[in-house]
């Protein structure tokens, strides 16, 4: 087998006082879609963020050499006056204007010059969330890491989120993690399930490890999906 | 039109173009008041510039290293809110200054004077303008986006400590520049009033920086132009062309 994209080996992660990852181990393949699961303050955003060095850390967190990282945070507060336009918001990352239609179209956008000229601050929460999606796309990472894509979109916006993230993965041109906090449609879709609660709850594939008696783990009640 | 008057302006337009375009990202960072505090803290070494001789940016800008630098360590050591501090220090720099400044000489450090500024002067202050605005044109993007999240920055490899720095540095050089134009009291002005009025009719980040740009260098034209004609001080008349400039953005506010 290949060389995994990235290799956790006992990684452990406090903020101030508090230990927030413990004793976690887990590998990403390249082209894989691992989805974390986990209650709310479970450290799964952590977890991310220390993925991408924005932490520190004891353990080990191997990423394969030049593996080039996309990211869509959380939260993404852009100020509704501020005369950003989408366009220039993709020019950050030097993108052409053929990288950036590709990437709109990956989003489901259809009327490209009406939404690059948009302000970034004047899109709906679903719409700067796929946005940041794309903008995350833009320049072809080899893993794209997702926190909370669908956290605040109302449910419209929500199925477009999903569509693209499906789309994203049938098409499996790079590995993914996707944090969540519930779990949803998407979770089946995954090759990976990582549940996590500052220790690793269950890890495996959805068919796998989706079951009632190891959701109460996470959630701790009777759900079935 | 006479040397002299020549001077005026090309020190006038270059320092406001660049302050304005600087304000620019001021106000996005909601650091619209720093230049304000910051053309305080400088007071001290524009009162030294005036009694010594020497000219007034050359005096401000060390002053104004040592102010930020100051606010700076109390806040390493206090955790107290940034701009209690910068009360704190920019109003010890007043205290000092008064009891340095002569008389004659207070309306110069507090609205400022550039009627007689020379040749060596106005060169200076262009080529530190046109450097400064280059600098401020490369990071102005990583700023913006450090700005709307710091973690994306970093992923994306923006070392966003080290722009800050830089950033901070471009702010203290402005000001330090911009004093000598409308002084120390009306020194915030250059940075926010051109700058609020790009936004108001800004549809995109290049119309707003580069709209805080010309308001920031025709404000200083026209007030230049205005003290010929009037023979009031400049600095004054060019912030209250700047405001007027702001004035009337406020037209096409509506309509963006």
């Amino acid at each position: 087998m290949a060389e995994p994209i990235l290799k956790v080996r006992n990684l452990n992660v406090d903020l101030g006082k508090e230990k927030v990852i413990e004793d976690l181990d887990f590998d990403l393949n390249e082209k894989e879609v691992l989805i974390i699961l986990g209650p709310n303050g479970a450290g799964k955003s952590v977890l991310l963020r220390t993925l991408l060095g924005l932490h520190q850390f004891q353990g080990q967190i191997q990423w394969k050499k030049n593996t080039h990282i996309g990211y869509v945070p959380e939260s993404f507060d852009v100020s509704p006056d501020l005369p950003l336009s989408v366009k220039e918001f993709f020019q950050f990352k030097k993108a052409s204007l053929q990288e950036m239609l590709q990437a709109l179209r990956w989003i489901g956008v259809e009327n490209f010059s009406k939404f690059l000229e948009k302000r970034v601050g004047a899109l709906s929460t679903g719409q700067l969330r796929r946005a940041i999606i794309a903008w995350a796309l833009v320049d072809k990472p080899d893993v794209l890491l997702l926190d909370e894509p669908m956290l605040g979109v109302d449910i419209h916006g929500r199925e477009t989120i999903y569509d693209t993230l499906v789309k994203l993965w049938q098409e499996q041109n790079q590995a993914i993690i996707l944090v969540s906090h519930e779990i949803g449609e998407v979770v089946k879709k995954a090759d990976k399930i990582l549940a996590i609660n500052r220790r690793k709850l269950f890890l495996g594939p959805p068919e796998k490890v989706i079951t009632s008696q190891n959701l109460a783990k996470i959630y701790g009640g009777a759900i079935s999906l | 039109m006479e040397e002299q008057f020549l001077f005026s302006l090309i020190t006038g337009i270059s320092i406001g173009g660049v302050a304005g375009y600087l304000g620019s990202l001021m106000i996005t960072k909601r650091m619209a008041l720093v230049g304000d505090a910051l053309g305080h803290v400088a007071l001290p070494g524009v009162a030294l510039a005036l009694i010594y001789g020497f000219s007034v940016s050359l005096g401000a800008f060390p002053i104004l290293l040592l102010g930020i630098i100051l606010i700076w360590l109390f806040e390493m050591r206090t955790k107290l809110p940034m701009e209690a501090l910068t009360g704190v220090v920019f109003t010890a720099s007043v205290a000092i200054a008064f009891l340095l400044l002569p008389e004659s000489q207070v309306s110069t450090a507090l609205i400022g004077d550039i009627s007689q500024v020379g040749f060596w002067d106005t060169l200076v202050s262009l080529i530190f303008c046109i450097v400064t605005w280059l600098i401020l044109w490369k990071i102005f993007s990583k700023i913006i986006l450090a700005n709307l999240s710091e973690n994306l920055a970093k992923v994306e490899h923006v070392k966003v400590e080290r722009y800050n720095f830089v950033y901070l540095i471009c702010i203290a050089i402005v000001v330090a520049l911009g004093i000598k134009v409308t002084g120390s009291l009306l020194m915030g002005a250059m940075v926010v009033t051109p700058a609020a009025a790009a936004r108001n009719f800004a549809r995109n980040l290049s119309q707003y920086s580069y709209g805080a740009l010309i308001i920031g260098g025709l404000s200083c034209a026209l007030g230049i132009l205005a003290f010929k004609f009037f023979a009031l001080p400049a600095g004054p008349l060019i912030i209250l062309v700047a405001t007027l400039l702001f004035l009337i953005s406020l037209i096409f506010k509506k309509l963006t």
